[in-house]
């Protein structure tokens, strides 16, 4: 815990909810959005809201993408991708037309269909259940199902992924929370999610 | 943060909510914030983003904040002040226009659409905007038409007949929504106590409750009201207390 925790500003998102939540936690996180910082990091957020082109570009244009590949690929530090950050995690999303992402979870981000949701409506906002790996580190002391708070159109599936993930369903079971090895990631916002959240914000700090 | 008493009523800063209703202890009772910048005349922003600041740094819900936002800019202002969703009103029908502008901007899912209805000699309804200073022309029927598109996230549903009242909700305004509503609605006004939280909860048109009367709801009242709604059924989201899970503030 006494790592320095790095949150990365890129300009889409709320970055003080996040940062009250982990000062909440007693950790003191630095908000950067200083490429040489991020790829020397031990641990990394990325959270972010808004669309998937528009949050890869802005990345891309202070080189914070080669910084986060850096940091995590080859580096191995941990990261907690957090809604639209989980999503830049995937290969490609299709937000905005197609754009290619971090490339730290296989699969393409795509939005809920019509026909998997019937009468559902997108965006998926609200607390829902999430159902955790018996072993998940995330979501270590926390029960499972337990309710965390969700806002997104766009989602990815658990399809063939190596690691442990953490299932929602709406309309369709879709990934709600992923780790593997140095790479965590939640669809939801832990840092809106009362207890449950912190509680999660602690694990990922703890692990 | 203001009260009604039948009018607006100062009662104290976000210091005072914290000392008098120990804020941080119910802000965990509670599913999401909406904070409102009910000032008449000259806003100040930058005050008004300072206290949705400290109000975020203890609260781990969405927040909605709105009144008066009128650019881009200043949406944006809250957005990094810790707000999730920007609530609007009058724009709503006196510029849907910026409105849009709002949504491409941020997101559908962003944008609470605020409506303050009040009851007329008729029986009927008028849709007040202003901060209910100016009542529209237009029908609510016709005026809320947009409630049936996929346009704002929600709809925040106010009686201003009701407001701070403590009186219980005012339903039979649920009768002015599109019979084909698609967007989450949201009843406010008039809740004195659990029993008006759960009569609003009951009725099918209604996706959330709000409250903004915490003088109703004294110590663990709130708590109270919470786990009554549970107990009859509402489908509400469950978490631990922070000693459950072996939490505690400031690690």
């Amino acid at each position: 815990m006494a790592d320095k925790v790095i949150i990365v500003d890129y300009g889409m998102g709320n970055m003080w909810s996040v940062f009250s939540a982990l000062r909440f936690l007693g950790c003191s996180p630095v908000i950067s959005s200083d490429a040489d910082q991020v790829a020397a990091a031990d641990t990394l957020i990325l959270p972010g809201v808004g669309s998937f082109r528009k949050a890869m570009e802005a990345l891309e244009m202070h080189g914070l993408d080669q910084a986060l590949r850096e940091a995590v690929l080859v580096r191995k530090r941990k990261i907690l991708g957090i809604c639209l950050g989980m999503q830049l995690f995937a290969e490609y999303g299709q937000e905005d037309g197609d754009h290619r992402g971090l490339g730290f979870i296989s699969g393409s981000v795509e939005r809920f269909a019509r026909d998997e949701l019937g009468a559902l409506k997108v965006p998926h906002v609200g607390f829902n259940h999430v159902r955790s790996s018996p072993d998940s580190v995330l979501f270590n002391g926390i029960a499972s199902p337990s309710d965390f708070y969700f806002v997104h159109s766009y989602r990815l599936l658990n399809s063939g992924l190596p690691g442990k993930p953490g299932l929602c369903h709406y309309g369709i079971e879709f990934l709600s929370a992923y780790e593997y090895e140095n790479i965590f990631a939640t669809q939801f916002h832990p840092e809106k999610s009362q207890t449950n959240g912190l509680k999660l914000l602690n694990n990922f700090l703890a692990a | 943060m203001l009260s009604r008493n039948f009018r607006l009523q100062r009662v104290g800063n976000l210091e005072w909510l914290q000392r008098n209703y120990n804020f941080s202890h119910i802000a965990f009772f509670i599913d999401e914030l909406i904070v409102l910048d009910v000032t008449r005349g000259v806003r100040d922003t930058l005050a008004f983003c300072e206290t949705l600041k400290s109000l975020a740094a203890g609260c781990f819900v969405p927040i909605t904040a709105g009144g008066g936002v009128r650019t881009i800019d200043h949406a944006r202002q809250l957005l990094r002040s810790g707000a999730d969703k920007i609530a609007v009103n009058t724009p709503l029908f006196e510029r849907p226009e910026f409105v849009r502008e709002l949504v491409a901007e941020f997101g559908q899912q962003c944008i609470v659409g605020s409506v303050d209805l009040k009851r007329n000699r008729e029986g009927g309804y008028q849709i007040f905007i202003e901060s209910g200073s100016q009542s529209l022309g237009d029908e609510p029927a016709s005026a809320l038409s947009w409630l049936t598109q996929e346009w704002v996230g929600e709809v925040y549903l106010n009686s201003i007949d009701q407001d701070g009242t403590g009186q219980g909700y005012d339903l039979a305004m649920l009768n002015q929504l599109p019979s084909r509503c698609s967007v989450p609605v949201i009843l406010a006004g008039g809740v004195g106590n659990g029993t008006h939280l759960a009569k609003g909860f009951a009725d099918p048109r209604v996706d959330a409750v709000a409250t903004a009367h915490l003088f109703n709801f004294v110590g663990n009242g709130l708590e109270c009201a919470r786990e009554s709604l549970v107990k009859q059924g509402a489908s509400l989201a469950v978490w631990p207390t922070l000693v459950d899970l072996g939490l505690k503030p400031n690690g």
